[in-house]
């Protein structure tokens, strides 16, 4: 599976999205269940598919499908 | 006067919010006196609130004058809202200006908010009835939970007199004025003649941060899920320099997050503090001292000052022994008055007389310390919210006509179902009427639900 294929796995196991969602409206507090607790869970489904851990800015910071890719980027996985 | 307001330094800048809006003890004062010349009697006010300055002035300018203030979410479904107003007929509102429609007449206004009529008369009040709060869960049940003065200043004082607060305190308060808890934190910390640190952002949120830090703030309260985002912030690592005191309620943290934040105050000279309460006493109840947070782990300690606690048996006999299980009953000048139902309760005067049945299943070791094991009533704390489930049960079946049984714990509700129909749907649903995150809700398949041969579901069975 393609690091962007894994990506888009996690947003829809965790936000109960359909495959081929639009990504472009993807963004914490406005998609269904990407609320805090919502954010906790993703961010430690992407720590567990990527084993990476994000540090504290960059939980902090990552509010979008979007940014979450840049994001990801810092860590030397390329989506 | 309410927490002692005036005898605090008039000088003294007692509320600043993220919103750069700041108020100093005098000015609430100043304000107070505003606020009462435009209603001028006793009556009932709903307050809508969100942690800023204008919700706390509102609520403070009615406590100073005897108005009685109902607290809601400003964020509070609109449904829901009118169904309040039709049974309790508060004569004014205090909300955001921008919330104001245009048919609306105002009052007064100030610091961002407006003083709305709402043309209908209060109902009788009972003389010492302070405060209405609605019990923490939003199921929308128009239940509340009556105050009366002593209530809050007990609450103040003795949670001031645990805490050791002073008036260099900074205590952020992110928690909802609106919610026992969050409130506790505000009155306690005016009545120390503390500077208070208002927010709604979380702490997933950088400008929370940003206010933290730069407003230098002293204390973090806040409940079990948020202590689970903080470690995986990694708040082990930040420097929080000004940051002395980290203190939990709203239900029961897990032992092992327990145990890694006790021993991170220890090593970092910082205080832990968890704490047990509920909205019927004013909040908190019993506390474990810092200095018993790691020895004590998973306890939620001893009663707090002025207060008692004790176990009965079934038959309601006191157990004096150790390690035997038993409800839990405190005793304490803040136990509430009881429910309202209708309006016409407004006039009801205390039903409890001081001692409050918790509903908690709890056990006390040889030294004292209590521990929480279950709970007779049937509720969870998700989120730090309590949520019914017997009201979500009903709500389910309602909507979906189906046969259903909740249980769960204080991280997520298992809602058993005997259809394998809409699963998701049914997570959505329940999602959507508590406003939480459909995560914490779990659908699972059952042939049947276990029941007695009266047809009462055992919920003993279910997990």
């Amino acid at each position: 599976m393609s690091n962007l294929e894994k990506y888009n796995q996690v947003f829809c196991e965790q936000f109960s999205l359909e495959s081929g969602f639009d990504c472009e409206k993807v963004k914490m507090n406005d998609t269904a269940d990407w609320d805090s607790i919502g954010h906790l869970n993703l961010i430690s489904a992407l720590e567990d598919v990527f084993g990476i851990m994000f540090e504290t800015e960059d939980i902090l910071s990552f509010d979008t499908y979007h940014r979450g890719i840049e994001i990801l980027g810092k860590y030397g996985i390329e989506i | 006067m309410f927490l002692e307001i005036d005898k605090k330094d008039k000088n003294s800048i007692a509320l600043i919010d993220s919103g750069d809006d700041c108020a100093t003890y005098g000015e609430i004062i100043d304000f107070g006196a505003s606020f009462y010349n435009c209603i001028k009697k006793r009556t009932l006010i709903f307050v809508l609130c969100s942690n800023c300055v204008g919700a706390v002035m509102g609520y403070l300018g009615s406590m100073m004058n005897r108005i009685v203030p109902l607290m809601l979410s400003d964020s509070m479904d609109s449904k829901q809202m009118e169904n309040l107003i039709h049974i309790y007929r508060p004569e004014y509102i205090w909300k955001p200006e921008n919330m104001v429609g245009d048919k609306e007449k105002v009052a007064f206004s100030g610091r961002s908010y407006a003083l709305v009529s709402t043309g209908l008369s209060s109902y009788p009040l009972y003389e010492e009835l302070s405060l209405l709060l609605t019990t923490s869960g939003s199921t929308g049940s128009p239940k509340l939970v009556r105050h009366s003065y002593e209530n809050l200043e007990a609450q103040a004082r003795n949670i001031s007199e645990f805490f050791e607060l002073d008036h260099k305190e900074r205590p952020m308060v992110d928690l909802p004025i609106n919610y026992t808890y969050g409130l506790s934190v505000l009155n306690s910390h005016l009545y120390s003649g503390a500077t208070i640190l208002l927010t709604s952002r979380n702490v997933l949120d950088l400008n929370y941060w940003a206010f933290l830090k730069k407003e230098n703030a002293t204390s973090f309260t806040n409940v079990p899920y948020s202590y689970e985002i903080l470690k995986k912030l990694h708040v082990f690592q930040m420097e929080l320099p000004s940051l002395k005191t980290f203190s939990q309620g709203g239900g029961k943290l897990n032992e092992e997050l327990h145990k890694e934040f006790a021993e991170y105050a220890l090593r970092t000279g910082r205080r832990f503090i968890v704490t047990y309460g509920q909205t019927e006493g004013s909040a908190r109840m019993a506390y474990l001292p810092a200095e018993y947070a790691i020895k004590k782990c998973g306890s939620i300690g001893k009663a707090i000052p002025n207060g008692h606690l004790f176990l009965v048996d079934e038959d309601g006999k006191e157990i004096d022994e150790p390690n035997v299980v038993g409800e839990m009953v405190y005793q304490g000048p803040n136990v509430t008055l009881g429910y309202a139902k209708t309006g016409e309760d407004l006039i009801l005067g205390d039903e409890r007389h001081g001692i409050l049945y918790t509903g908690d299943m709890v056990k006390r070791d040889e030294e004292g310390f209590y521990y929480i094991v279950g709970r007779k009533k049937r509720f969870l704390k998700l989120c730090g919210y309590r949520i019914s489930l017997d009201e979500c049960e009903d709500m389910i079946k309602a909507a979906f006509h189906i046969e259903c049984a909740c249980v769960g714990n204080d991280e997520y509700m298992n809602i058993y179902v005997t259809t394998m129909q809409d699963h998701d749907g049914i997570r959505k649903y329940i999602s959507a009427k508590t406003k939480m995150n459909s995560n914490v809700f779990r659908v699972l398949y059952l042939e049947r639900l276990p029941r007695n041969e009266a047809g009462k579901i055992l919920y003993s069975k279910l997990q």
